[in-house]
């Protein structure tokens, strides 16, 4: 068994384009959920729309990326204020049913095959995602390497990478100086309660509306980089199990926190990765029994999955702050 | 600020007017209403809040039905009446909170079109909860900071830009540290709101709905809850308000309660207005006395 | 149930020439004559047009090797012909040098050729089995919510774990007739309720733990059954070995199988069962004031968390049964219940929050929603209908259909 592997392969999965697709998604959860109190479960949507948007305008219709990715952003937008118009003033938990509703409903319009002419349908959609690679700066050669070990990663992966860090510390930072403004105080009070922001005389819709269309388009990034990474989109990566990975990376960082969101995706991939990679090691292993290591052999990605959903449970049983909240504000959900 | 305070403890109010006094200057301000004749749907000589044939029913039951009430302006107004006679229900469809299945009314000599609770705030009219709405997750401060109005902060554009409303969150973080000072809840302005005894939290939520200077507060059961001793101080803060010009409708049950600081009460049973004046007038009325004893009279049978 | 066989397009112009050409017929005995076609090259600019003669054939010459566009004029095919499901009016072909590039345009009668009437008949059918299954289903999840507030996004996979079982039993262990199988299944499932309410959710409420916290908790659970299933089950869909084949009664437009006469009767004899304990037993009384407000219930010496544990225990048992019958209708996957979650959630809601009898009939109204869709629109898209009358509905009337307006402040 090979830890430095192992760990390599985490760290990969920690920083690599997946991480930061989770932690954006995760930190326009965090505006709706967190902040907000919003229970959106249907953030995949969001994602969605952002990446096959951008797909779509350059696959389709042949436009160039730089106006792809405002039309992927634009979707999510409008999204948002689809959504929300009529299912704002719903109650938390018919909120949750309709936007999880919703997004299956586009995931299902868009993987049909009525749709391919468009989308691609079942068949996915790519494009050639060039106009984003000219500019890397990384030498791209098939022996450049960034890192070391199995930690590392090609040019084109570091291109992505730097920007989608970039991206993840810039709208952290907008999302940061626009919560602890007056404004972010009037979404927490409707957080705590609605009714009481009301008779304060805050437009309690127009917030909760706003809330959502920032964090769609935040959650829209996430799709354009997906889209960029994957050079395209399929409709059987958007299914409603993204958004709940996205609120286990958001609990586990610590919702309506900061960093939270962030630390959280960044924890989320470096865990997966870790128990699939150990258990691949270990399948290969010779002193364990047959049995064993071929039922573990090819099922290492459907154990860490598994494992998602346990940390869930255990992390809502003995830390349902996350890593980075704070106890005592949980305390005082429970009344 | 009220002398019928409990003996205050640690810094206190420097103010130690007399309560002769106070009461003195009550009695000068308030004389108009006393000329008042006491009978349901009476006019008022400077009403606040006018309301015509407001009605209210949930499936066949009906909350509320009052054909003409008014509120004076600046004297506090008690809102008394049995269990389920209405009275929430009233103070929900006139702050927008409920939809009333007709009716209309008028406040602060507007007609009020589309009830919405915001919108009403923002025209001076604040009300404050059966079961306190403090935000738990908010500081004690924070809470306070909300209830003040027309925030450019809470402009989404400006909100990143802090030069733009710092000047403004600092005269309100004053004016919120002057109420505190007045309610007693110096002391706990960097708490969490959610770790409050339930009678601060009452206090907060009072505190709270003066900053936006409101014209008319809509207290609902402010002393349910409250130990005697804040309850004191709380009745104090509700006369005080008066004095400084902000009118008050309160709901109560206590009678004690409604004679020691109403200045006028209406009675309110079966959602309709029974009685209304004087507070020593209206506590021994027959018809009010057989309202709360659950008796019919003959005459509001029809 | 007839099926159209695919047309063939046929190979028969001269050799040495570079075409396309084909065939549009359907079955082996239907031949369309004038139906246009259009070749263009790559770039989309025209080649040239064909239409078929009495034989329904048809070819263009092309100028040399390469990638063609071939178009059909669906406007010129004959009435209730039409291209079948899945086929582009539009496809692109590859031809070499001399070579005779036949092109195959799908067509058949417009679905089936069965009558509309008889065709919504048995999709009104389907639709009704469906939507009981669902209402079983949701029985749990509505009486569970209504008792203790938990939205348990676990209970599809309560519905899976129905269905698995069965299978191990029916095909694995034991081989057991289904029947006995599915006994057997509902009793599992009863005590896995238990196990899940006495074991996991009772402590939780004692802990006082948020309602988020524990709907989170339910998501978690929800992932962990889901990828245990795919561990030891496999995501391959899989279908009982009783039952299968079965010869269909013909009830006048209807034609149905004995195993759905059977789906149908035991659901709607559990749904009478469980209708009649609510109304009229002391457990039903028991129930309905627990939901209506636990604190008083438990002042007014009802055993709150008894009535939980049978509400779970029942609950869970009847969502495993319809986990049985949904594997019977079609076949058995990791995904069963997911994908019959959000019907449940549809059906309870359409019908308000925690009433059972509403929960019933928004189940219906799912299910048949469902299944009638699929006279018009293409069955892959049947499941966007109930999730689109689930929002409109909320628009319009956020309590439900048989809800009633909560009273505010």
């Amino acid at each position: 068994m090979d830890f430095d592997i192992i760990f390599g392969n985490a760290a990969r999965a920690a920083f690599g384009p997946e991480a930061i697709i989770l932690a954006l998604a995760a930190i326009g959860l965090n505006i709706h959920f967190g902040f907000t109190g919003l229970l959106n479960f249907g953030q995949v949507g969001f994602i969605m729309l952002g990446a096959y948007g951008t797909s779509v305008a350059v696959a389709t219709f042949g436009w160039s990326l730089w106006v792809g990715i405002p039309i992927g952003l634009f979707l999510a937008l409008a999204l948002a204020v689809a959504l929300g118009i009529p299912t704002l003033r719903l109650h938390a938990v018919m909120f949750a049913i309709v936007t999880i509703a919703a997004a299956e409903i586009i995931r299902i319009l868009i993987g049909s095959t009525d749709a391919i002419g468009l989308t691609g349908g079942p068949l996915s959609v790519s494009f050639d995602a060039g106009a984003f690679f000219d500019l890397n700066p990384y030498a791209d050669g098939p022996q450049d390497r960034y890192g070391v070990g199995t930690f590392a990663f090609t040019g084109q992966q570091m291109w992505v990478i730097t920007v989608g860090w970039v991206l993840v510390a810039l709208v952290s930072l907008i999302v940061f100086l626009i919560i602890r403004s007056p404004w972010g105080r009037v979404l927490k009070s409707i957080r705590e309660d609605e009714d009481a922001a009301r008779s304060l005389g805050k437009n309690v819709f127009w917030y909760k509306m706003q809330a959502l269309m920032i964090g769609g388009v935040i959650g829209g990034m996430a799709g354009v980089i997906d889209a960029i990474k994957t050079s395209g989109a399929d409709p059987n990566g958007f299914r409603p199990q993204v958004t709940f990975y996205t609120y286990t990376a958001l609990l586990l960082g610590g919702a309506a926190t900061y960093m939270g969101p962030v630390l959280g995706a960044i924890l989320f991939w470096f865990l997966r990765e870790w128990i699939e990679s150990f258990l691949r090691q270990l399948s290969a292993e010779a002193w364990l029994p047959g049995a064993i290591a071929d039922f573990l052999e090819g099922s290492e990605g459907i154990i860490s999955v598994a494992m998602v959903g346990l940390a869930l449970v255990l992390l809502m049983l003995f830390r349902p702050q996350g890593i980075t909240g704070n106890r005592i504000e949980m305390q005082l959900d429970a009344r | 600020m009220p002398a019928d305070r409990p003996p205050p403890e640690g810094p206190s109010a420097p103010e130690d007017r007399s309560m002769l006094l106070d009461s003195a200057r009550r009695t000068t301000e308030v004389e108009p209403i006393l000329t008042v004749h006491p009978e349901p749907g009476v006019a008022k000589p400077n009403p606040i809040l006018t309301m015509d044939g407001l009605r209210r029913s949930f499936g066949g039951l009906t909350a509320v039905d009052v054909d003409h009430l008014e509120i004076e302006r600046g004297i506090v107004t008690a809102l008394i009446g049995p269990n389920g006679a209405g009275k929430t229900t009233l103070f929900n469809l006139l702050t927008g909170f409920d939809r009333a299945d007709h009716g209309r009314w008028e406040f602060n000599g507007q007609m009020v079109t589309s009830p919405s609770p915001d919108r009403l705030a923002r025209r001076g009219m604040v009300r404050t909860f059966q079961l306190t709405k403090s935000l738990a997750k908010l500081s004690v401060l924070q809470n306070m900071l909300l209830g003040a109005p027309n925030q450019m902060g809470e402009r989404l554009w400006a909100a990143p830009f802090r030069h733009l409303w710092r000047n403004q969150e600092r005269t309100n973080t004053e004016r919120a540290d002057e109420l505190l000072e007045q309610f007693n809840l110096a002391r706990m302005r960097d708490e969490l709101a959610g770790t409050l005894s339930g009678g601060q939290r009452k206090l907060l939520e009072v505190a709270r709905a003066l900053m936006s200077d409101p014209a008319l507060v809509m207290l609902d059961e402010p002393m349910a809850g409250v130990n005697p001793a804040l309850a004191q101080s709380l009745l104090g803060h509700i006369t005080q308000l008066a004095l400084s010009g902000v009118s008050v409708v309160y709901i109560e049950h206590d009678m004690d309660v409604v004679s020691g600081i109403s200045d006028w009460v209406v009675v309110l049973a079966q959602g309709r207005v029974i009685a209304e004046g004087g507070p020593w007038k209206v506590i021994h009325d027959e018809s009010v006395i057989d309202a709360y004893l659950g008796r019919r009279r003959a005459g509001t049978e029809a | 149930m007839m099926l159209a066989v695919p047309a063939l397009a046929q190979d028969g112009a001269e050799p040495g020439q570079t075409q396309l050409n084909g065939t549009i017929r359907f079955g082996f005995d239907q031949f369309f004559e004038g139906v246009a076609i259009t070749v263009a090259d790559s770039s989309g600019a025209e080649i040239g047009q064909a239409v078929t003669d009495t034989d329904g054939r048809w070819s263009v010459p092309v100028p040399g090797p390469g990638a063609y566009r071939v178009s059909i004029d669906t406007g010129t095919l004959p009435e209730g012909i039409r291209l079948r499901e899945g086929q582009e009016s539009l496809v692109d072909a590859v031809v070499d040098a001399g070579q005779s590039r036949a092109v195959v345009f799908a067509v058949g009668e417009a679905p089936k050729g069965t009558p509309f009437g008889e065709r919504a008949a048995q999709t009104v059918f389907n639709g009704f089995k469906f939507g009981l299954i669902i209402a079983m289903s949701a029985i749990g999840l509505s009486l569970i919510y209504g008792t203790t507030g938990l939205v348990n996004f676990a209970h599809g996979e309560l519905v899976t774990f129905g269905a698995v079982i069965a299978w191990y039993f029916n095909s694995s262990w034991g081989e057991l007739n289904l029947i006995v199988a599915a006994v057997l299944t509902v009793i599992v499932c009863g005590m896995l309720g238990a196990g899940l309410e006495s074991g996991l959710f009772r402590p939780l409420r004692d802990r006082r733990l948020g309602i988020f916290q524990l709907v989170v908790i339910t998501i978690g659970l929800s992932l962990l059954g889901r990828q245990l299933v795919q561990l030891f089950f496999g995501a391959e869909p899989l279908p009982y070995r009783d039952f299968q084949v079965q010869e269909r009664w013909e009830f006048g437009p209807w034609a149905v199988t004995p195993r759905e006469v059977a789906t149908i009767a035991v659901i709607l004899v559990a749904l009478v069962a469980v209708g009649l304990m609510l109304q009229k037993t002391r457990f039903g009384k028991a129930t309905r004031a627990v939901a209506d407000n636990a604190d008083l219930a438990a002042v007014s010496g009802i055993n709150v968390n008894r009535v939980v544990l049978i509400v779970w225990i029942m609950g869970a048992a009847l969502a495993g049964l319809g986990g049985v019958f949904q594997g019977l209708d079609a076949d058995i996957d990791p995904f069963l219940g997911f994908q019959l979650l959000l019907l449940i959630f549809a059906g309870v809601e359409l019908g308000g929050l925690g009433t059972a009898y509403g929960a019933l009939a928004g189940s219906l109204i799912i299910g048949m929603s469902t299944e009638v869709s699929t006279l018009w629109i293409s069955p892959e898209l049947k499941f966007v209908v109930p999730l689109a009358a689930l929002i409109l509905v909320l628009l319009l009337r956020p309590q439900g259909l048989f809800g009633i307006r909560a009273r505010v402040g």
